[in-house]
């Protein structure tokens, strides 16, 4: 090919550029690096829910000739500042410092409360039992609906006077005006349970600090480099911080939030001792105390006409927000991101309320508010559909946005760049035969089969836009940034080989195999030439705030960063070649790594002679150009206007590219024990332009089968103290290859009228609507017992205890 | 007390002086510097520690190093040939069987373990037979392909 050409690797299953170390036991996760002189960190942690501190002696922990240094609560006041409030506190009435460890009280299990560093880590966990801590025991808060009626057990905070942390509403439309002129309105109160992704690696960290230069280095398996950085700042005011990011084994947003209390600290035994310090959390600690996604509540109407047009849909949002204010209002504010869904409603009312309670703070888990989003308006038309005595499907499709409308404009601001819902709704119907379904469904009936089908719809925002948060906040003073923005390098090297450096890391994704593919169409040579520099070091990345293995991101901004980079450097390749073989640059081909002049075979240069040009012989080079073959470009989204920073109208495009997907669960419940089998589940997905198939099934399968557990009974459980009960993998309800249902995927792609390929994100993407299709399912296979699905988990337990209640 | 063991992981004989309470598991990653077994959660849940022990499939974290003692350890270090990727590293590439990788090398242990045991496995006996091992990322439904391609492949001499 001898133009640049972006789309030349796009759509092949190249061969995986991370997999032949991963599979070989070559990758290197942040516990696989030792330094000189490395001591190791344990923590010391709360057993109670909700306690004042009243003193901690830590004397005969600090007298043990190999312990090198304690971090007790006066040290963290003493010598940390607390985090800034952050974009998920901007709300709270009044100020609360929040530090990495607890000072005055703990506020759920497992909070930090210390840290022992020691020679090796058995010696660290033994000294721990050494540090007495004088707890005075307060009453747990674990209920949220007694916070809302003011009955607190005892307040958490008490600068807030009480524990509803915040309250505040979005409107959109005249929602009231929808609910008069409504035929009905349909009612449901809704629940999704806490749950988390639980990556198989748990948190870790590597601090180490120079003190004669004020330099500190963390090398840690965070996903955002930018709130660890920040956090060190702002805890430890220093300022030369270097982020370095190895293979994070697995992310899904538990690595984002809660982890930089835990570098703080670490960091903090670096400084204390004078050593590198390796802290390597475990597993209880990690189900205990490394963020959980949110216990939801929500209180749901829609305003209906008899033909199942929904004018209006307001809800009344309760979240469990657990033992912290740093992200109060995370789970609501992301309903942003879908809060119309699929769907043409222009009059939406959310009411959201924040409490907080004795139990693990809550933070971003794949989709963060969007499942709660998409089970609010699946669960509710599906309510809708019974209320009217219509196909559920039937309902969906009168209220689709339509293929004609792109790009569309969501009441909230949002802009929708492509997509054929009801296309995807229509294929996904074809595809399981439904009219079949549903007779084999009936004839299974009359032989005392429980089979159900639940057909549901949901877009999968991309590409996040900082200033979201300021439609809820619009007074906020420090604002979090707007749009987004990331970098890319991008080097020709001497021997002809390209290497990328990436603005952000990677836990998963293929970063490195997708980017290669991207490149090595525009710069003319083939993947294989084509590597990745790992890991992430903030010290050389060209990072921004986009620069997050979160927020369905890497499409957005590292995809246009890459093309950006290769494309600059294309440019010079063919100036200086141009130089070099007296020709017009505009009349040089590239392809394998040569540049040639059309019609004079003989006057070419390969990428390896261009670069010993480059960087060895300056009479070489033209005029009036930098020396070497190494560009950066740091990427923004074109198209951020109109509603980037939201006005008065609170109108904000919340992400910036919309995939959607039409989700099929068939499921069978036996009725006498409450299990739910899945039998088949079908996804069709709107992606975008895929650019490597292997790649984005994987996000779809491994996203569908997490939201299908969670809806199925995966889950965290807290007895009334405030105790968590599932500590373990065990416990929690983790599915193997055994529970988990295979996914089938077939792809629709309408590609994005707004990015280069046209692609969309992938990975969040089937965590998004898989709860809501569960729960249809069920409560389709369960329509003879006149059983209603509101709240999540679907354990066996609790879908027989449906029965025996509807029964009763 | 430390107490002296001799392993042979992945052909070579290791003599080492180890604590009575260490893993064979942080043996494998501290000790001997094979940090391609990973360590999930130390209780016997996930998987990710999983190595064979005299063609035995073991989680590391269940077996003191001790008990290893005289005995052949085959980490996912010793599954490739040379320069040659084994059959079950080569499918679980073709058929991107990974995402974070974490899991992965406790997975291809498992995988080469039931393959060797059952050539040609159902996609129930794959299932089965990777049951002890957790991914978090991948749904399974290309690990289940990456064996079954696997499947045929490998060696049960």
């Amino acid at each position: 090919m001898a133009k640049a050409d972006p789309n030349q690797y796009v759509g092949l299953a190249a061969r995986s550029k991370e997999g032949p170390r991963l599979v070989t036991g070559k990758g290197r996760y942040t516990d696989d690096f030792t330094e000189p002189g490395m001591l190791q960190a344990v923590f010391l942690r709360s057993p109670h829910a909700h306690a004042r501190i009243l003193g901690v002696d830590a004397q005969a922990a600090l007298s043990r000739p190999d312990v090198f240094a304690v971090v007790t609560p006066e040290d963290i006041k003493r010598d940390t500042k607390p985090f800034r409030p952050g974009r998920y506190a901007a709300g709270l009435k009044k100020p609360i410092a929040e530090y990495a460890g607890a000072v005055d009280k703990v506020r759920y299990v497992g909070e930090p409360v210390g840290a022992v560093a020691a020679r090796d880590r058995s010696t660290a966990e033994d000294v721990l039992e050494s540090i007495a801590v004088d707890y005075e025991i307060l009453p747990a808060n674990t209920d949220v609906h007694k916070a809302m009626a003011g009955e607190d057990a005892s307040l958490i905070y008490d600068e807030l006077g009480a524990n509803l942390a915040w309250q505040g509403t979005l409107e959109y439309g005249d929602t009231e005006k929808a609910f008069r002129e409504a035929d009905r309105v349909v009612r449901e109160d809704l629940k999704i349970h806490r749950y988390s992704s639980t990556p198989l690696e748990p948190l870790a960290c590597i601090a180490s600090y120079d003190r004669f230069s004020r330099k500190l280095t963390v090398r840690t398996n965070t996903q955002v480099p930018e709130n660890i950085y920040d956090a060190l700042r702002d805890a430890l005011r220093i300022d030369d911080i270097r982020v370095i990011i190895p293979d994070i084994g697995g992310g899904f947003g538990q690595k984002i939030h809660l982890i930089r209390k835990y570098v703080v600290i670490v960091a903090l035994l670096a400084i204390k001792s004078g050593r590198p310090v390796k802290w390597i959390e475990d597993r209880n600690e990690h189900m205990m105390a490394a963020g959980h996604a949110c216990e939801q509540h929500f209180d749901v109407e829609a305003a209906v006409k008899n033909d199942g047009t929904v004018d209006g849909l307001r809800f009344k949002e309760i979240d469990d927000v657990g033992g912290s204010i740093s992200t109060l209002t995370i789970h609501f504010t992301n309903k942003l991101n879908n809060l119309s869904n699929t769907y043409k409603v222009q009059n939406i009312r959310a009411d959201g309320y924040s409490v907080v309670t004795n139990r693990c703070p809550v933070i971003p888990n794949r989709g963060i508010g969007k499942p709660g989003m998409c089970y609010i308006w699946e669960r509710i038309i599906d309510r809708v559909a019974q209320d009217l005595d219509m196909d559920p499907s039937e309902v969906r499709f009168k209220n689709l946005v339509q293929p004609e409308q792109m790009p569309y404009t969501t009441p909230n601001g949002n802009i929708y760049d492509s997509g054929d819902y009801p296309g995807l709704l229509k294929r996904a119907l074809e595809k399981v035969d439904y009219p079949a379904l549903k007779e084999e469904q009936a004839r299974e009936r009359e032989k005392g089969r429980y089979l159900g089908v639940g057909v549901v719809i949901g877009v999968e925002p991309g590409g996040r836009n900082a200033a979201r948060d300021m439609a809820i906040f619009p007074e906020m003073k420090e604002t979090p940034g707007s749009g987004g923005i990331n970098g890319a390098t991008i080097k020709l090297e001497k021997n002809g080989t390209i290497a990328l450096y990436l603005g952000s890391p990677n836990c998963g994704q293929a970063h490195e195999t997708t980017t290669a593919q991207v490149a090595a169409g525009i710069l003319g040579v083939s993947p294989d030439v084509i590597s990745t520099t790992t890991p992430f070091d903030s010290d050389v990345a060209p990072w921004g705030v986009a620069a997050a293995n979160s927020g369905n991101n890497f499409h957005l901004y590292d995809i246009g960063s890459i093309i950006g980079a290769a494309t600059q450097l294309r440019e010079k390749v063919l100036k200086v070649a141009g130089h070099i073989l007296d020709a017009e640059p505009a009349d040089l081909e590239i392809a394998d790594g040569v540049v040639t002049v059309p019609g004079f075979p003989r006057r070419k240069l390969t990428f390896a002679e261009l670069g010993k040009a480059a960087y060895n012989n300056q009479s070489l080079l033209p005029e009036g150009i930098d020396a070497g073959l190494q560009t950066t470009f740091y990427y923004t989204f074109p198209h951020a206007q109109p509603n980037m920073v939201p006005g008065q109208d609170r109108r904000v495009r919340a992400q910036f590219t919309f995939g959607a997907g039409a989700h099929v669960a068939i499921v069978e419940v036996d009725p006498r024990t409450g299990k739910v089998e899945v039998l088949r589940y079908l996804i069709v997905g709107d992606n975008g332009t895929i650019i490597n198939p292997g790649v984005v099934d994987g996000q779809i399968y491994g996203s569908a089968a997490h939201g299908i557990a969670v809806a199925l009974g995966e889950g965290f459980v807290y007895d009334d103290e405030g105790q968590l009960l599932t500590i373990t993998l065990t416990d929690y309800g983790k599915c193997s290859t055994a529970e988990t249902p295979n996914v089938e995927v077939e792809h629709a792609p309408s590609p994005s009228k707004f990015t280069p390929l046209g692609q969309k994100a992938a990975g969040e993407g089937a965590a998004i609507p898989s709860p809501a299709a569960i729960a249809s399912a069920v409560e389709n296979a369960l329509e003879p017992f006149g059983v209603k699905i509101r709240h999540l988990p679907l354990t066996p337990e609790r879908v027989w205890q449906l029965i025996q209640e509807a029964q009763a | 007390m430390k107490q002296t063991v001799r392993v042979t992981v992945n052909g070579r004989l290791y003599e080492e002086e180890v604590e009575p309470r260490q893993l064979l598991s942080y043996f494998l990653r501290e000790t001997i510097g094979l940090t391609g077994t990973h360590i999930g959660c130390i209780i016997g849940e996930c998987g990710a520690c999983t190595v064979q022990v005299n063609g035995t499939l073991v989680k590391s974290c269940l077996m003191f190093a001790v008990q290893a003692n005289g005995k052949e350890v085959t980490t996912i270090e010793g599954l490739a040939e040379g320069d040659a990727l084994h059959p079950v590293q080569e499918a679980f590439i073709n058929n991107y069987g990974f995402q974070c990788g974490y899991c992965t090398p406790g997975m291809i242990m498992a995988a080469d373990s039931l393959l060797k045991k059952n050539p040609n496995p159902s996609e129930e006996e794959i299932r089965e037979g990777l049951a002890g091992n957790l991914c978090m990322c991948t749904g399974y439904v290309q690990i289940v392909a990456a064996v079954k391609e696997a499947a045929g492949q490998v060696d049960n001499g």
